[in-house]
């Protein structure tokens, strides 16, 4: 049973100028379908090619079941990698495409067709056998190359943006059926992404990545949820960023922070009481976390529990129609901006220029350290 | 399903021969060692003699001295007689160059931004004197010219040498072109600029790197060409000519130093061009566009490409074809079949030596070229890959009579003593000048395939051996066959360094020489015509070969 493990991997190149992947440990277990996910640059695709043997490690150790295969070449590590680009031989027809690898395995020729043609009817292309790869756009190829992939019988499925080369609509189709093939096979699954929407959508682990380093990982629930870093908070979904700092703590891991320049003052949690009077934080809260309200709204006849609920006065500055929702875009009396997308019960009634009350549940609210830099924080690469 | 860990039992795997025996020569060692073996073949027997040359030079200072510029009857007259071919060499070269960069410009945008009817043709024609063996070109170029009343000296071996380099410049340029968008050229116009602004501004800095490499191709193809030029030299001695002379006549100090001057200097024009020239730009920034505009008017471009093509016509295309239409002038058959000195015994022999000599040089050039071209691009060995790939192009780059000496000193009685001038050491000499003509074209497609193929072979099970065998032959099967074409068309062609060591052997184009100087035309125009056919047919073949990819 494959059960991949990287310990202190670093990666350099150009003799040491190039830092790829900076120190990473990480485990896979069997039968998982892990995502790496990083902005453009940060070491993703270099991880998993050390994975594949591709790459050596400059140093550390890449363990396959509990094995160091520092001398295995990727010949024989019995891995199924889909490559960004499909790397597909044009030279080859389809079938002989599909039939490279258990040729390279050798198998008998009874067995080799027998796979061959199960793998090109799973990804539905097996009338295509005999035609040359040239027949086929971006969609087909990539079905090839997962065919290609699959039909050597590896058990670890290694796949670099498997869906990065087709359309927004059609990858959210396929993205569903890559899962769903991954599973039916019982296959280990490592993919590398820049799409957070994608990873949200089909993984069971996410694995976050940021100028060679690991960030976070975990479920894409927890990753959603808690995000340890502001990177991660923006990386993943759409994210409200405010400055502002302590202004008191309370009992109960609470504590009551002052947006800066005179805005809001807020109270939320102190998560392990970290942070101390006066201390300078940032507090992130998502788009579809931030409730909107009528400026006369009577909480008291309310359904609902407002009690956790934080509530400010905001300055509705325009308005946008975007599909399924409607996207807010809101100004504090500070100059501070911020935005909401809730398809709520009120919205129709909010025009550009009208005094509105926000509010935001304290559990949505995450507090980080104010970093040095904050734009650095927030620039996705 | 597709799990393999279930259908253990019943799939028995069976490795076929070919991919056990990849598998066992996959290992690094057999890497290594060959890549070991390449790089002592390329430094003995490509560099070696080259270098060797200094040393003998350095070795034998009292000798030549003594021969050249102390010499008891004639002082130092052979020292002048050497500047003297120098400066007549260097002139011609020049004058040649900026003759062809003149034509070229049109010509390159006529065959590659115009669509017409036979351009194809018309491109075949004007790679033809690549091809086609020197002296045969030289010999019709006498004849032409001769109509005119030109006869031999500088003037005719300016004309010659404006032919045979020609085609270097334009397919330089030609490349370029074609691999720069049009789009670029659409911009500037929508922005404005008239056809020559747009020419000056954004064609032709795309074009620098072309003219370049194009002009140090043809400056040092005219530096070191000797079929030709013996041919329509008359009195007039150019510095390669001057080494066969030596040679002849056995003066091997006086050839030694004259050979040792011309590596050196075409070796230092190699290394200058390729090291600054790149930064250089082309000297006219400002930007005329009234004056331009002017220029670019529709009459003025068609006087222009009528010019062009009238020139290219008489210049070079008629003289290099012109001796096929003599093929029926003069007693043939008399002086050919049945003369008493069978001439057509000759002409046969001579013509199977050279095949067998060009098979020979693509075969041993195909060992040693595929795995070397495969050291420069794959390896990463950082400044000593650099180094190798700039000493590559040194056997082009040198005068082949002078490299022809320099083997003749490597590898003959006077060096090693393994040769005897003669068969073995021409097919040495053919070796050394066409290996990077080998290995070039095979570098350029390496470079442009795609690596990543031979990546998702190997995750696929396939090992190097196996990945080269299945993927990467066929991907590049045209860069090698061009490769073999380049090669044997060269050695079909040369002259000068077969004279140099040929012993008595001959091969076709110094035949044509002899009979040329012995003035049996005649036959000399039949050998002539029959190389002409067999290089016009290798070229279309070479065409037809590399016109899917840009080698």
């Amino acid at each position: 049973m494959p059960e991949i493990e990287l310990i202190n991997v670093t990666k350099t190149f150009n003799e040491g100028k190039v830092l790829a992947v900076d120190n990473i440990s990480l485990k896979i277990e069997d039968g998982d379908y892990v995502f790496l996910l990083g902005p453009t640059g940060c070491g993703k695709t270099t991880t998993l090619r050390m994975i594949a043997g591709l790459e050596m490690p400059t140093k550390g150790k890449v363990l396959i079941n509990g094995k160091n295969v520092e001398a295995i070449p990727p010949e024989d590590r019995d891995m199924g990698f889909i490559f960004q680009h499909f790397e597909i031989f044009n030279h080859l027809t389809v079938w002989e495409n599909v039939t490279f690898g258990l040729e390279m395995r050798g198998f008998e020729d009874d067995y080799i067709i027998q796979q061959a043609e199960k793998a090109l009817k799973t990804v539905g292309i097996l009338e295509y056998a005999d035609e040359y790869p040239s027949v086929f756009a971006n969609p087909g190829l990539q079905k090839l190359a997962i065919a290609r992939a699959i039909a050597t019988g590896a058990n670890t499925l290694i796949m670099d943006e498997p869906l990065g080369s087709l359309d927004p609509k059609v990858s959210k189709v396929f993205r569903h059926e890559l899962r769903n093939l991954v599973k039916d096979l019982g296959l280990t699954a490592v993919h590398v992404t820049h799409n957070q929407e994608q990873a949200m959508a089909i993984a069971d682990k996410i694995i976050i990545m940021r100028n060679g380093k690991i960030l976070q990982m975990g479920t894409p629930y927890a990753l959603y949820e808690n995000p340890n870093s502001i990177f991660v908070a923006n990386f993943l979904g759409e994210t409200n960023f405010l400055q502002g700092f302590v202004l008191r703590l309370l009992d109960h891991d609470l504590m009551e922070i002052w947006i800066r320049l005179g805005g809001p003052k807020i109270i939320c949690k102190n998560p392990g009481l970290k942070f101390n009077l006066d201390n300078n934080i940032v507090i992130a809260f998502r788009y579809e976390d931030v409730y909107l309200f009528p400026m006369d709204y009577d909480f008291k006849n309310s359904l609902y529990d407002w009690s956790e609920m934080e509530f400010f006065t905001v300055t509705l500055e325009s308005s946008r129609f975007i599909g399924e929702t409607k996207r807010f875009y809101l100004r504090l009396e500070n100059g501070d901006k911020f935005t909401s997308v809730k398809p709520g019960t009120f919205e129709e009634n909010f025009f550009s220029g009208n005094q509105i009350l926000v509010g935001v549940h304290q559990n949505d609210i995450h507090v980080f350290k104010a970093p040095s830099d904050l734009l650095y924080e927030l620039s996705l690469s | 399903m597709l799990r393999k860990s279930k259908v253990d039992q019943e799939a028995k795997t069976n490795l076929s021969f070919a991919l056990k025996f990849d598998r066992f020569f996959s290992k690094p060692v057999y890497r290594k060692s060959l890549d070991t073996i390449t790089i002592i073949f390329f430094l003995l027997v490509i560099i070696g003699p080259i270098i060797n040359i200094f040393s003998t030079i350095f070795f034998n200072v009292p000798s030549i001295y003594h021969d050249v510029f102390a010499d008891e009857l004639i002082g130092d007259l052979q020292w002048i007689n050497i500047l003297k071919s120098l400066g007549v060499s260097f002139s011609v070269a020049t004058i040649a160059v900026i003759f062809d960069i003149i034509i070229a410009f049109p010509v390159s945008i006529i065959l590659t931004r115009y669509h017409f009817r036979g351009k194809n043709i018309l491109d075949a024609l004007v790679d033809l004197p690549m091809a086609v063996p020197t002296s045969a070109l030289g010999f019709s170029v006498l004849l032409f010219w001769g109509i005119f009343g030109i006869n031999p000296g500088m003037p005719l071996i300016i004309l010659g040498h404006i032919i045979f380099t020609f085609p270097y410049i334009v397919r330089n340029m030609k490349i370029v072109l074609e691999k720069s968008d049009t789009l670029y050229e659409d911009a500037a116009r929508t922005l404005g600029a008239s056809g020559i602004t747009v020419f000056r501004t954004i064609t032709l800095p795309l074009m620098k790197e072309g003219v370049i490499a194009g002009s140090i191709l043809a400056f040092t193809r005219s530096l070191g060409e000797t079929g030709a030029t013996i041919i329509i030299s008359g009195l007039v001695e150019t510095a390669p000519i001057m080494i066969v002379g030596f040679r002849r006549q056995l003066q091997l100090p006086a050839a030694s130093l004259l050979a040792g001057i011309l590596i050196a200097i075409s070796i230092l024009l190699l290394f200058s061009i390729k090291f600054f020239a790149r930064g250089g730009h082309f000297p006219i920034k400002g930007v005329l566009p009234n004056f331009e505009r002017l220029l670019s008017n529709k009459y003025l471009r068609y006087i222009r490409d009528g010019l062009t093509v009238i020139i290219l016509g008489v210049v070079i295309l008629i003289p290099s074809l012109f001796i096929i239409s003599q093929i029926t002038e003069g007693n043939l058959v008399e002086e050919l079949f049945l003369g008493r000195d069978y001439k057509w015994a000759y002409l046969y022999t001579s013509f199977i030596s050279s095949v067998e000599i060009g098979v020979l040089a693509v075969c041993i050039n195909l060992i040693f070229g595929i795995p070397f071209a495969f050291i420069i691009t794959k390896r990463k060995w950082g400044k000593f890959i650099t180094f190798l790939d700039t000493i590559l192009d040194i056997p082009i780059a040198i005068p082949s009579a002078a490299l022809g000496f320099a083997i003749f000193l490597f590898w003959g009685p006077a060096g090693i003593g393994l040769f005897q001038p003669g068969f073995l050491m021409i097919l040495f000499v053919h070796v050394t000048f066409s290996f990077p003509y080998m290995v070039r074209p095979i570098i350029g497609v390496l470079e442009s395939s795609n690596e990543g193929v031979e990546e998702a072979a190997r995750t696929l099970g396939a090992s190097n051996l196996t990945v080269f065998r299945r993927i990467t032959l066929p991907n590049i099967k045209q860069g090698i066959i061009a490769g073999c074409i380049m090669v044997f068309t060269r050695s079909l062609g040369e002259t000068g360094a077969t004279i140099v060591v040929m012993g008595s052997i001959r091969t076709i184009p110094v035949l044509i020489v002899d009979w040329v100087e012995a003035n049996a035309y005649p036959s000399a125009i039949f050998a002539s015509t029959i190389v002409i056919i067999f290089s016009a047919f290798l070229i279309f073949t070479l065409r037809a070969v590399t016109k899917k990819r840009g080698v």
